[in-house]
């Protein structure tokens, strides 16, 4: 049957599910244009009421305020306090890592996410997709019901039809799942396996380690993981390398935690290491580099064969190596990182990118071999779950056997490769060669359509799991909450095939895990659920020498850099592969260096856009970008062009994961889908040809201007200049005046600048609260802001709002370049309220609403607010954000049950309605849970430092926001205001703001000019 | 030596031989002849106007602030612009009605109603904006200190707050002083109109007026009164609506030369307004003997003075600028003129310094046409001026990344556009059935009401002018 | 100035009309010479000097304004002081209570408010108005006093009253016609 057909069937079948009629309303329609619905066209019905509004005036509007429905406790479950919240342990499944975390339960339904101190691939911090978990459970869009053939179908019906149909052991049948290290699911594999012996297991993921596998095995002679430790090196050399962000490396929090360590400046006496970064776009993993090159993503393993010669020369291993000779070999970078190395063997560290080639990746794996760096500043790991072949070879392989009529079943376990698969492959027509296909997955995706069997997938907070962090720590997957549309884990549904009786993830997961601790099992298991790890575990090292034909083999697979135009396709950096296109959280999350929200763009340097005939210069007032065609093996698509200062020429980066046919109302139709780029045999790097189309295309940027104008607001300088003049950040330093009328206020007794009334004084017996953000630790990776709009119920408000300039987030990440537009420098800035103590935005609201509270915070009254806007005029730091529409009811009544989005919410923080103003808050509520708490123990206001931490600095990797009681002299933050590099913004305005900056290092390479 | 004057003979206020009777056909048959046919074409037009503006402000308070071009950081866009610039049209009527009176000049007699009826009507369009630019509507009244079961007051150190009081005074003193000098002539209306309505109508509003002398003399005093108090008044207006921006933080905004630089303006735009509308009126009314050409000429001189005075304070503000040395004041006022914004900046320009420099020339000031013209160019740029101020430094303050460019949107337009169908739905009823010219003050200024000009027998005797001695300097 | 009119005799006043403000101010003068005092003269514009020769006090008025202004002025003052410093003090941007600078505006602007009232309602109370019903308004010829006339009525009120003397003076000052005026209560 036609997908048409199917795709109507659907609807109607989705329809029936609707349990109210607002479903109705909503039913054609998507997030984004939810947003635009409250836009000013005057529909013919809406202009009815506009007249009778007219007549009535405020009498009506006034009735429109957001009512909730609450809920009744009937039975209370023990030890739990109403209003209280909980945490448990458990895991997000990320392909084949699980990162250990802790959800935190407000009546039994899991509101937020925070890092599990206790995991080594999360020591307590998280990362984008982590804080983004809790949206995509409650998200109103997952699929309901299992679906035979597009009408929805019992449980019992397909428990029937497995049991009839898998009673036949000769099936040909065809595992497709993602990476996936769960132990439960390679026991039952390997069951699946030997109970139908024609039985076929394939893993695939659009990105995935594989190149890096791959290099490991050209190298080493055997297919390793290898795990960074940048604390450990005082010289890193990244090859395209982004590995500080989720969507470039399954272990970004941990990477970025340790470089942070490995460059912490406190004193003058501190070291810090330096990173080289050699990268084709802009990342800002790269604008954190002391020293960045920017090279055609194709050139990159050409410049790593170069400084593999270079290194040759002094140190063996690199045999392989010595007779190259090419366009880098007397490039000065070769020479100067080359000596750089050197003089750091074993302490030294050489990364490659996840999109790169495998030879890349077996060039450096070489390169750290000969460093002496393995054990030191990397560790090798032997995969228990690998596959032992690519992705692509399975996939194709796959296909091949469907084409050939040898597969007869196919069970998806989670994967969408109708969407994501390589173009060439004709998956899709493939699949339907197959007599069955079950597929589980959270919505009714792409591949969903073609499937005689849709179950609904558990969300990893619904359902019990296991799996291994990506040191190989063994950790358990704790549901948090029932399965809110009766889903299945993937280790029940493949239970169930296997042996056809239904059986719980809980006891499937106990099963596997009691091999483990044959003697003191239930100890161990409760430990082990209390912790979410077994510490114990992890992969142990495995000791390499250099494969034999290693010169073979790298000889062999040299590859000449792209001529003319090059393309590379990567993982977007918020929606990854399109599996989180349904978050409206992460698609509003603007990108960490374009700023861009609900979009994709084809990035391109100044030079190549100029080369196109693209305006580099982007006025203020401009919206609209130009559109451009690119063609690559035949295939064409029609994306928005972007100039990213710092990009390589003649190179445009394109991100994946937009452009969803079904993905739900969120991600359904945004950006466009480059996947059709995609060939088995050029899957990150190819060559196209590109035209100007002419059309122009309306992009959501949230930040139009992006230099500094010489402005301080961010203050930084090399290591050598700090350790000369170490308050080189003081205004002072900065200006070359003292700040006005500081002399004045000295005079008076005071440290601060003169005011013209006695300041307010704050009580004793209340702490201080106060920030501080290190520039030297943040990169721009925007956790932060996905860990407040988690916290304090911050609205979606989709793209037509956020081009109109209103985004509603409360802490955002301005990012700055710097110096030569073709290849400037870039400065990350968290900004949220600074929470000054002479704020002006509070002497100018005329009602009151916001005032200074006793302990410091400047806070809004929302119910007072009446929505003036001129607190947000007269904030310097333009952090206000106004409910120019009733944003959170669109936000929370979206879908056909707007109940279940709505238990995202946290009940401790206010639901702001249309025409009030909010901001940061410092979390207020943490700060007086925690105030209360010390008080019933201690009597005492001022809880302890360290036991009270915001959302935002919670989640950081980098470690970059600190938090805590200014009253307290050795609390963290007040150490780490009296720091020299300490500084606040717009000083001379004497605000005197609680959040203040720690001025930005870098550790330049004096031997490199740039 | 010796320096002899010629003399130049002051010109008659009145034009023509008009005596007190005729001067009260003059004004009062236009309210006791039948309504005009264009009246009603007029009125219908303004109603029109008048509707879109109820139904743009019905959306916005359906839909929400959004609905217009609002946006982070531009929190502030065409509603407050259109505030300050009604308001500032306000102006010229009370400084015409009041302070002009203050300095005993009685050309003013002719145009005071008239411009003071321009100020109430002006002053309720600009009222109507704080009122619902806010976000929420309904509880706009929470800025009035009116006890409450939260015990909560509104806050005394918002300049806001400030406008709300001082709005709402000028706005009831000058209703006041308007109906006291409307009292004598309603009653003038009343014993000549002939319908039973007309009488019962206008002897109410005329509260029985007889003109006693015993009333007059009080009345001249309470006149005075209420002229004295309302000078401050309406200097204290405008300086408190600039206090909006002058107190706050913003570059460009933060400016301690904003309160006379806005009275200036105001003053300006509003003197520019009354002369758009007394063009018309006179016109149309036949009004030419008691609003002259030297009124005209009058006015325009001050347009050129207040002019100067606005352009003085925009070059003021450049030099500040410059010569204060803040990076941020220095870089808005050089956006101003170079950036985004530029083409408001030099409309602002060309429209409030330039045009009025034609009236250096007496030929100029004394020509109907180009007058008209230049008035509205000038109100033009008024508005142009509150837009650069209110919009281009909102756009580009502090932190660059959070610079934005504001657009309106056809909701901003039909407020605004809407705002005249209020404006002059009430302009024209007034026209319709009110006197225009304040009757007795003119006939008070008539040389035939000056008991001196009268010889022994009770003969009227045109003053004559005497020339003044020479006087010798050495 | 309120005057009685529950006077026996049902005759208000002898009005008399003047051509025009000269011979009104000529007649008011020798009236009040002449030692008259509930008398008043009515024209459509206050003629300059009238006031001398009809020998008025001066108004009242000033006082009432000014009692008016300083109520304006303290209760402001006591208002804000109550709001923002005794009922509820708020912290706001770190300023002390007693912000008084900032108070000013309000209080001028409330002082000039209630001013405004006084003189207003002061001017209306002093001249015992409104009052639609007048014994002047019987006559036909006194509608002029809006326009273009210039009366003088010397009122029954009077002590030195007498019909024929008032009639023979008022002719004398050449009043162009006089016409007696019922009380019509």
């Amino acid at each position: 049957m036609s997908e048409e057909v199917k795709q109507n069937s659907y609807w109607k079948s989705l329809k029936e599910l609707s349990r109210n009629e607002e479903y109705e309303k909503f039913l054609h329609r998507e997030f984004p244009e939810n947003a635009s619905e409250m836009t000013d066209q005057v529909s013919r019905r809406s202009f009815l009421r506009v007249m009778g509004a007219s007549i009535a005036l405020a009498g009506f509007a006034a009735c429109r305020r957001p009512a909730q429905k609450i809920l009744p406790y009937s039975a209370m479950p023990e030890n739990m306090v109403l209003g209280e919240p909980q945490f448990y342990a458990t895991g997000m499944p990320f392909q084949d890592t699980v990162t250990g975390l802790l959800a935190e339960n407000n009546e039994g339904r899991p509101t937020k996410i925070e890092g599990n101190e206790l995991h080594p691939s999360s020591s307590g911090r998280t990362n984008i997709y982590h804080q983004a978990a809790i949206l995509g459970l409650y998200d109103p869009d997952r699929s309901r019901a299992i679906h035979h053939n597009g009408e929805r179908a019992s449980r019992e019906e397909f428990i029937d039809f497995v049991r009839e149909h898998f009673s036949d052991g000769n099936r040909r049948i065809a595992f497709v799942s993602g990476e996936n290290s769960s132990p439960t699911l390679s026991r039952l594999r390997n069951q699946a396996e030997s109970a139908y012996p024609n039985a076929q297991w394939v893993n695939w993921e659009a990105f995935g380690e594989e190149n890096s596998l791959e290099g490991a095995r050209m190298a080493y002679g055997q297919r390793l993981r290898t795990v960074p430790h940048f604390d450990r090196a005082s010289v890193i050399l990244s090859l395209d390398d982004d590995f500080m962000n989720p969507w470039a490396h399954k272990n970004s929090v941990i990477n970025a935690k340790e470089l942070n360590e490995g460059r912490q400046v406190r004193s003058v006496e501190d070291r810090m290491s330096r990173l080289y970064m050699v990268e084709s776009n802009f990342s800002n993993t790269g604008s954190m580099a002391d020293h960045r090159l920017r090279l055609k993503a194709s050139e990159i393993e050409t410049f790593a064969r170069a400084l593999a010669e270079r290194l040759s020369r002094s140190i063996s291993g690199l045999n392989a190596f010595s007779s190259v000779n090419n366009r880098f070999t007397d490039h000065d970078w070769v020479e100067t990182v080359a000596a750089d190395l050197l003089s750091h063997r074993s302490e030294s560290l050489v990364t490659a990118g996840t999109f790169q080639g495998a030879e890349l990746h077996a060039i450096v794996a070489a390169i750290n071999l000969a460093l002496g760096n393995i054990g030191q500043t990397l560790t090798l790991h032997e995969l228990p779950h690998d596959s032992g072949r690519t992705s692509v070879e399975g996939l194709r392989f796959l296909t091949e056997s469907l084409q050939a009529g040898e597969i007869d079943t196919v069970i998806l376990l989670g994967t969408n490769p109708v969407f994501n698969a390589p173009s060439d492959l004709g998956f899709p027509s493939a699949l339907e060669q197959a007599g069955t296909v079950i597929h589980l997955s959270d919505y009714i995706d792409e591949t969903s359509r073609l499937a005689t069997w849709h179950i609904p997938h558990a969300h990893f907070l619904e359902a019990w799991g296991d799996g291994l962090g990506f040191g190989g720590h063994r950790s358990v997957i704790q549901p948090q909450i029932a399965p809110l549309h009766d889903g299945w884990s993937d280790i029940e549904l493949l239970h169930l095939i296997v042996d056809r009786e239904w059986s719980d993830g809980y006891d499937l997961v106990r099963e596997t895990w009691q091999s483990f601790y044959p003697g003191n099992f239930e100890q161990q298991w409760r430990r082990i659920l209390h912790d979410g790890i077994d510490p114990e575990s992890g992969f142990e090292p495995v000791s390499v020498s250099l494969n034999g034909n290693f010169s073979s083999e790298i000889q062999s697979g040299g590859t000449d850099p792209v001529q003319g135009i090059e393309i590379t396709i990567r993982p977007h950096s918020t929606i990854f592969d399109g599996r989180f296109a349904n978050n409206g959280w992460l698609m509003e999350l603007p990108d960490p260096m374009t700023k861009i929200t609900w979009d994709n763009v084809a990035l391109m340097s100044p030079a190549t856009a100029r080369d196109l005939g693209i305006s580099v210069e982007r006025g203020l007032s401009e919206r609209d970008t130009p559109v451009i065609r690119i063609e690559a093996d035949g295939e064409t698509i029609e994306i928005a062009a972007w100039v990213q200062p710092g990009h390589a020429d003649n190179s445009i980066s394109l991100t994946a994961g937009f452009g969803r046919r079904n993905a739900g109302r969120v991600g359904n139709g945004v950006g466009v889908d480059v996947y059709p780029l995609r060939t088995t045999d050029s899957m990150y790097i190819q060559s196209a040809s590109v035209t100007v189309t002419g059309q122009s295309y309306e992009i959501a940027c949230v930040q139009d201007h992006h230099s500094l104008e010489g402005r301080a607001l961010i203050r930084k300088a090399t290591l050598e200049e700090y350790r000369e003049n170490p308050d080189f950040a003081s205004f002072e330093n900065v200006h070359g005046y003292p700040i006005p009328g500081l002399k004045e206020g000295i005079a008076e007794g005071g440290d601060r600048p003169i005011s013209l009334f006695s300041p307010q004084q704050f009580p004793e017996h209340e702490p201080q609260w106060g920030m501080a953000i290190d520039l030297n630790s943040c990169f721009g990776c925007g956790v932060c802001t996905i860990a407040c709009q988690a916290e304090n119920n911050i609205p979606v408000i989709g793209k037509r709002e956020v081009t109109r300039r209103r985004i509603m987030h409360w802490i955002r990440t301005d990012r700055y370049y710097e110096g030569d537009a073709d290849n400037p420098k870039a400065l990350h800035q968290p900004v949220p309220c600074m929470h000054c103590d002479m704020a002006p935005c509070e002497q100018v609201c005329p009602v009151a609403a916001t005032t200074q509270s006793e302990d410091g915070i400047n806070q809004m009254t929302y119910n007072r607010c009446i929505g003036t806007r001129y607190c947000s005029n007269n904030c310097p730091f333009k952090v206000r954000r106004f409910n120019f529409f009733n944003y959170t009811k669109e936000y929370l009544t979206t879908g056909d049950d707007p109940e279940i989005i709505q238990m995202a919410m946290n009940p401790d923080v206010t639901i702001r309605f249309r025409g009030v103003m909010e901001k940061c808050t410092y979390c207020v509520q943490r700060l007086h849970r925690a105030k209360l708490a010390t008080r019933r123990e201690t009597g005492s206001k001022k809880p302890a430092d360290g036991t009270v931490e915001t959302a935002c600095q919670q989640a950081c990797p980098a470690n970059a926001i600190s938090f805590g009681d200014l009253t307290d002299p050795e609390s963290h933050v007040t150490r780490l205001k009296r720091n020299e590099r300490n500084y606040v913004m717009l000083e001379e305005l004497n605000v005197r703001p609680r959040t203040s900056y720690l001025a930005r290092l870098n550790n330049p390479n004096p031997e490199l000019t740039q | 030596m010796s320096k002899t004057y010629e003399y130049v003979p002051k010109p008659a206020l009145v034009k023509g031989d008009h005596d007190f009777s005729s001067l009260t056909s003059l004004i009062t048959d236009i309210n006791l002849r039948p309504t005009p046919k264009a009246w009603y074409v007029a009125f219908g037009i303004a109603n029109v106007l008048l509707l879109i503006m109820l139904v743009a402000v019905g959306y916005l308070i359906w839909q929400g602030t959004g609905i217009w071009g609002l946006m982070q950081p531009v929190g502030w866009g065409w509603a407050i612009i259109n505030f300050v610039w009604w308001v500032g049209i306000g102006h010229a009527g009370t400084l015409i009605s009041a302070i002009l009176f203050l300095f005993r000049q009685d050309w003013r007699t002719a145009i005071n109603r008239f411009a003071e009826a321009m100020t109430i009507f002006a002053v309720m369009c600009a009222g109507l904006f704080p009122a619902i630019h806010v976000g929420r509507i309904w509880v706009a009244y929470w800025m009035f200190p009116i006890p409450n079961q939260m015990g909560l007051w509104p806050n005394f150190n918002s300049p806001l707050l400030w406008d709300v009081f001082a709005v709402t005074t000028y706005f009831t003193v000058s209703a006041l002083f308007w109906y006291v000098g409307l009292v004598p002539d309603l009653a003038t209306i009343r014993d000549r109109i002939k319908s039973r309505m007309g009488k019962v109508v206008y002897g109410t509003f005329a509260l029985g007026w007889r003109g006693s002398n015993r009333h007059w003399w009080t009345y001249e005093k309470c006149y005075m009164i209420l002229a004295g108090l309302a000078t401050p008044l309406v200097l204290s207006v405008h300086s408190i609506v600039s206090f909006d921006f002058a107190v706050s933080v913003i570059p460009g905004w933060h400016t301690t030369i904003f309160p006379p630089y806005f009275v200036a303006g105001a003053v300006f735009s509003g003197f520019a307004m009354v002369l758009t509308l007394m063009i018309i009126c006179r016109k149309i009314y036949k009004l030419e003997d008691v609003m002259t050409l030297d009124h005209i000429e009058k006015m325009n001189i001050i347009l050129l003075v207040t002019g100067m005075m606005v352009g003085f304070a925009y070059g003021m503000e450049k030099f500040i600028a410059w010569y204060g040395g803040v990076e941020y004041e220095k870089a808005i006022f050089m956006y101003r003129a170079s950036g985004p914004y530029a083409w408001a900046y030099w409309i602002m320009i060309s429209c409030n310094v330039l045009a009025p420099q034609f009236y250096w020339v007496k030929k100029f000031r004394r020509h109907i046409g180009l007058t008209f013209v230049i008035s509205i160019i000038i109100n033009i740029g008024m508005w142009f001026e509150r837009f650069v101020i209110v919009v281009s430094s909102l756009s580009q303050d502090y932190l660059p990344s959070s610079w934005g460019y504001y657009t309106p949107t056809i909701w901003d337009v039909m407020t605004y556009v809407g705002t005249f169908g209020l404006f002059f739905t009430f302009f024209l009823l007034f026209l319709r059935f009110l006197p225009m010219v304040a009757v007795a003050e003119l006939k008070g200024v008539l040389p035939q009401a000056n008991p001196h000009n009268y010889d022994k027998k009770g003969n009227y005797v045109p003053p004559k002018s005497e020339p003044p001695k020479p006087q010798y300097e050495s | 100035m309120k005057r009685d009119y529950t006077d026996n005799n049902s005759i208000y006043g002898i009005l008399a009309e003047f051509r025009n403000p000269a011979e009104l101010l000529k007649a008011a003068t020798e009236v009040s010479n002449s030692g008259y005092r509930e008398f008043d003269t009515y024209s459509p514009f206050p003629v300059h000097g009238m006031d001398k020769a009809m020998k008025l006090k001066k108004s009242k008025l000033g006082w009432i304004v000014f009692a008016h202004g300083l109520t304006g002025f303290l209760g402001g003052l006591a208002l804000i002081y109550f709001v923002m410093v005794v009922d509820y003090p708020l912290n706001i941007s770190g300023k002390t209570f007693y912000n008084v600078p900032a108070w000013i505006p309000v209080i001028f602007e409330i002082t000039i408010l209630l001013s405004a009232f006084g003189a207003f309602f002061g001017l209306f109370w002093l001249c015992d108005l409104p009052r639609f019903n007048h014994p002047l308004f019987n006559s036909e010829r006194f509608q002029k006093a809006t326009n273009d006339g210039f009366f003088l009525c010397i009122e029954a009120a009077d002590s030195q009253f007498e019909e024929e003397k008032v009639n023979q003076l008022l002719k004398g000052l050449g009043a162009v016609n006089t016409e007696q005026i019922d009380s019509g209560l």
